[in-house]
C-alpha cells in the first residue's frame, strides 16, 4: 500500500513539476507591437520628403483606378489632390487623418476629402449607385511596406490601394499646379472609334471617361481579336495606366505630353519615348463578329433595351430631338415584342401619372452580317404617333441605314449600337 | 495510514505552492486606442470644446468612427467646413430658445449628450433616406451634412431649407422623447386617435395622415411618435406653418372615413393637450418658445 503511494505521489509530482518559463512566439506583447507598428507607419508617412502618391481602386467598378497625390503630417492633417475632376486636381484640400490599430494597424481618412468622394452613397457625386457609390474605400489597413510603396486594403469594400513616395519632380509637377487633363477630350472625337498607333501597331481604345476604365482592341499576328482592359488615371503630365498595358510584346504604362488638336481631330503624346497618335476612324479595327446577336438576344431575354437619349449624331447629343416628343419618357427596343415576329422600337410617355408604352415603328428580325453587323428593315407601326412625328421618323430612317450597325458591350447591361456608315453616329442601349 | 494521507497533502501542496508563477501583463499602460481615440486638437475641436462641452456638456464626434452608425450603411464622415454652421444653427434654434424658456439647469439636465455627425444621408433598401436617428435619450445622431446650407452660405437653393429644417425636426423630435420619457404625457393624448395607429405608416403620405388626424405620416407609428412628432412639426414650422398643416386637410372623409372637421379637431385636442403638457409638467410656455425657435429657423433660412 505504502509502495502505490508513493508510485501515486512520484507521479503527481512529476506532472506537477511545472514549467515556469513563458516562451511566447514574439518577445513583446501585441501591444507594444502594434504600437511600434504604428509608430513606424506614421513615421514613415510625415517623413517621406515630397510627399505620396495614391492609388484607390474602387470595388464598385472593376478595373477603375483613381489617382491622388497626399501630404501628411504629425498634427493629424493631410493635404491632398485628386484626378477626379480638374477642380480636385488642382485645389489641394486639408482634411483629417489618423492611424488606428482596428485588428490591424490602420490609416483613417477621418473627414470628408476627396478620397471620400468614391464612396460617397450619393451618386450625383460619383456616377455610382445611390446608396454605395463606387464601392471604394476610406479605412485602410496597412499590409506592408517594401521599398517606396505601402500597400493598403479597404476595411469595408476591400478595395485595393498603393501609397508611393513622390520624387522631388513629382512633387514639383503637382503642387506647381502643372496639370494636363487634354486626355478627357477623347470624348470629343466625332468618330466613335478612336485609334491608338505606338510603336508602329494599332489598337482601338473604348474609353469609360468618368468610370477611369479603358479597353485595348487589336487583331494579333494570327489577326485574332484580343481585348484589355485597364484603368487609366491623370498625372501631371498626361495619363498613366495601373496596370500597365501589354499586348504581349509592347507594354504602355501610359501616354505623356498629351495635347489635343481639335481641327485634325487628333490627341498627340508620347509613350515608352516614342510619339503616339490617337485618331478617329470610320471603322472598328477588329468588332466583335458575335456581338449583335449577343445584343440582341440579351435584350430579348431582358424583354426590352432602353436608349432615352436617343441617336448621337456628329456631336450632337439626342441628335433627333426625342425629348420635344409631348410627354417623352425614354424610347425602347422590344426584341420581339410580346411574342410577336417583329421588334418594336417603342416610345414611353407619361400621362397623367402613368408610363405607358404607347407607339412606335417595328422592324423585321435583324439580319445579321458575317462581319458583326446588324441591319433592320421597316416592317410596320403600333399605336397612333403624336401631331409631329418627325423625331421618330428620323430615328426611324437612321435605324433602317443600309450600313447597318457594330455593337460594343460596355457594361453587363449596356452596349453602343455604332452606325457602319461613318462611325459619327451611335446610341447607347442599357438595361 | 492518517500520517500518510498528512504527508501527501502536505506534499501536494507544496507542489502546487511551488507553482505561483508570475505573470507578466506586458506594458499595460501603453495600449494604443485605451481611453479613446486621440489627435492632434486643431480649432475646430476647440470650437466645439468651447461652445458645447464647457457649457452643455455635450460632446460632438466629426470624426469618421463606424461602429457610432449602423455597420451596414454607406456613409461618409462630413466635411470640416460644415460642423461649426450645423451646431452653431443648432445652438441657435434648440439651445438657446429652451434655455431662455426653461433655464439653464433643466436644459443641462435633459439634453442629450452626444452628438454624431454623418456627412451623407443613410440610404435605405426601399430607396429612401434617413436623416437623423437617436438612442436611448443620450446620443443623437445627424447625417446629410455636407448638404446643409443656410441663407448666407453660397450655393443656398430654397430647396436646401428641407434639409435644415430636417434636422432641426429631429433634434426637437428626440428632445421632446426624453421630455416624455422624464414625466409622461397625459393619458388622454393616447384616447384622441385611439384605432388608427399603423405599422403601414411609412406607405402613407403627411397629406393622408393629416387626414386622419395626425401631424406627419410617422406620428401614425405610435402613441409616443405622435406625441413628438406633434411638438417637434409645432416647433419648426411655427404657429403660422402648424395652422397651415391643419387648413390644409381638404373637405370631404379620408379613407379611413374621417371627416375633415374630425380631423381638425384631434389636431387640434392635441395640439391643446402638448402645450398643456409643456406649461404644468415643464413650466414652459409652449408658444413662446414655438414662436422663438421659428423666428431663429427664419433668421437661417429666408
Amino acid at each position: 500500500m505504502r509502495k502505490y503511494l508513493l508510485y501515486l505521489i512520484l507521479t503527481i509530482s512529476a506532472f506537477t513539476a511545472c514549467k515556469k518559463e513563458d516562451d511566447p512566439v514574439f518577445d513583446q506583447s501585441p501591444d507594444a507591437r502594434i504600437t511600434a507598428a504604428l509608430n513606424k507607419y506614421q513615421q514613415e508617412l510625415v517623413n517621406a520628403p515630397y510627399g505620396w502618391k495614391g492609388l484607390i481602386f474602387p470595388k464598385g467598378v472593376p478595373r477603375s483606378v483613381f489617382g491622388f497625390y497626399f501630404q501628411f503630417n504629425d498634427n493629424n492633417r493631410v493635404s491632398m489632390l485628386a484626378d477626379f475632376d480638374a477642380g480636385t486636381a488642382s485645389t489641394l484640400k486639408e482634411s483629417s487623418y489618423r492611424l488606428k490599430a482596428l485588428q490591424q494597424p490602420c490609416l483613417l481618412f477621418d473627414t470628408y476629402s476627396y478620397v471620400h468622394l468614391l464612396s460617397d452613397p450619393d451618386a450625383g457625386v460619383n456616377d455610382g449607385a445611390y446608396g454605395a457609390g463606387l464601392s471604394a474605400d476610406f479605412e485602410f489597413s496597412l499590409d506592408s511596406i517594401s521599398g517606396d510603396t505601402i500597400r493598403l486594403t479597404g476595411r469595408f469594400n476591400k478595395c485595393e490601394a498603393y501609397l508611393v513616395k513622390a520624387t522631388r519632380q513629382e512633387q514639383a509637377d503637382y503642387l506647381g499646379q502643372q496639370r494636363n487633363r487634354d486626355f478627357e477630350h477623347i470624348t470629343d472625337f466625332l468618330t466613335y472609334w478612336k485609334r491608338l498607333t505606338a510603336g508602329g501597331k494599332q489598337y482601338d481604345i473604348i474609353i469609360n471617361k468618368s468610370g477611369h476604365i479603358i479597353r485595348f482592341i487589336w487583331l494579333d499576328e494570327s489577326g485574332a481579336r484580343q481585348e484589355f482592359e485597364t484603368g487609366f488615371y491623370y498625372t501631371p503630365k498626361g495619363v498613366a495606366f495601373a496596370p500597365a498595358f501589354t499586348d504581349g510584346g509592347q507594354t504602355i504604362a501610359g501616354i505623356e505630353n498629351t495635347s489635343w488638336d481639335e481641327s485634325n481631330q487628333l490627341i498627340r503624346g508620347t509613350a515608352n519615348g516614342e510619339n503616339v497618335t490617337i485618331a478617329g476612324f470610320s471603322q472598328p479595327l477588329a468588332p466583335e463578329k458575335e456581338g449583335p446577336r449577343r445584343w440582341w438576344e440579351q435584350g430579348r431575354s431582358l424583354s426590352y433595351w432602353v436608349a432615352p437619349f436617343g441617336f448621337h449624331s456628329n456631336g450632337v447629343d439626342d441628335a433627333f430631338g426625342l425629348e420635344t416628343l409631348p410627354g417623352y419618357y425614354f424610347m425602347g427596343l422590344w426584341p420581339q415584342y410580346d411574342g410577336s415576329p417583329y421588334d418594336l422600337l417603342g416610345f414611353v410617355t407619361v400621362e397623367g401619372n402613368e408610363a405607358a408604352l404607347r407607339y412606335g415603328p417595328a422592324f423585321r428580325e435583324p439580319t445579321f452580317s458575317a462581319d458583326g453587323r446588324v441591319g433592320f428593315t421597316y416592317y410596320g407601326y403600333l399605336g397612333t404617333f403624336p401631331p409631329d412625328q418627325t423625331p421618330i421618323t428620323r430615328t426611324r430612317l437612321q435605324l433602317t441605314d443600309a450600313a447597318g450597325y457594330y455593337l460594343v458591350q460596355i457594361g453587363p447591361l449596356a452596349w453602343d449600337m455604332v452606325s457602319a456608315r461613318d462611325g459619327k453616329t451611335w446610341i447607347t442601349w442599357f438595361k | 495510514m492518517k500520517t500518510i494521507s498528512t504527508l501527501l497533502f502536505c506534499i501536494s501542496l507544496a507542489l502546487l505552492a511551488a507553482c505561483s508563477k508570475e505573470d507578466d501583463l506586458g506594458e499595460i499602460e501603453d495600449i494604443p486606442g485605451l481611453g479613446g481615440d486621440t489627435w492632434t486638437p486643431g480649432p475646430l475641436d476647440h470650437w466645439l470644446y468651447d461652445t458645447l462641452t464647457v457649457p452643455y456638456n455635450i460632446a460632438v464626434k466629426y470624426k469618421w468612427d463606424q461602429f457610432e452608425f449602423e455597420l451596414n450603411k454607406v456613409l461618409v464622415p462630413p466635411k470640416e467646413e460644415k460642423v461649426i454652421p450645423v451646431m452653431s444653427a443648432i445652438k441657435k434654434v434648440w439651445i438657446n430658445n429652451y434655455i431662455e424658456e426653461a433655464g439653464l439647469t433643466f436644459f443641462k439636465k435633459y439634453s442629450p449628450k452626444f452628438f454624431i455627425l454623418s456627412g451623407s444621408a443613410s440610404w435605405n433598401e426601399n430607396g429612401t433616406i434617413t436623416l437623423g436617428t437617436a438612442e436611448g435619450g443620450r446620443k443623437v445622431v445627424l447625417y446629410l451634412l455636407n448638404d446643409f446650407r443656410t441663407k448666407d452660405m453660397p450655393g443656398y437653393e430654397p430647396d436646401d431649407s428641407l434639409n435644415v429644417k430636417q434636422m432641426f425636426h429631429v433634434i426637437e423630435h428626440e428632445f421632446g422623447h426624453i421630455l416624455h420619457q422624464t414625466i409622461m404625457y397625459p393619458q388622454e393624448f393616447k384616447q384622441i386617435s385611439t384605432g388608427y395607429y399603423t405599422g403601414n405608416w411609412n406607405n402613407i403620405s403627411d397629406a393622408a395622415a393629416r387626414q386622419d388626424g395626425f401631424v406627419t405620416a410617422y406620428a401614425m407609428s405610435a402613441y409616443d411618435e405622435d406625441f413628438v412628432e406633434m411638438i417637434s412639426m409645432m416647433l419648426v414650422e411655427g404657429k403660422a406653418g402648424f395652422e397651415k398643416i391643419v387648413n390644409s386637410i381638404p373637405p370631404g372623409t379620408s379613407i379611413n372615413g374621417m371627416s375633415q372637421a374630425d380631423a381638425r379637431a384631434r389636431l387640434r385636442r392635441k395640439e391643446t393637450m402638448v402645450v398643456e403638457y409643456f406649461k404644468t409638467v415643464w413650466k414652459i410656455d409652449f408658444y413662446s418658445l414655438q414662436a422663438k425657435t421659428r423666428k431663429t429657423i427664419d433668421q437661417l433660412l429666408y
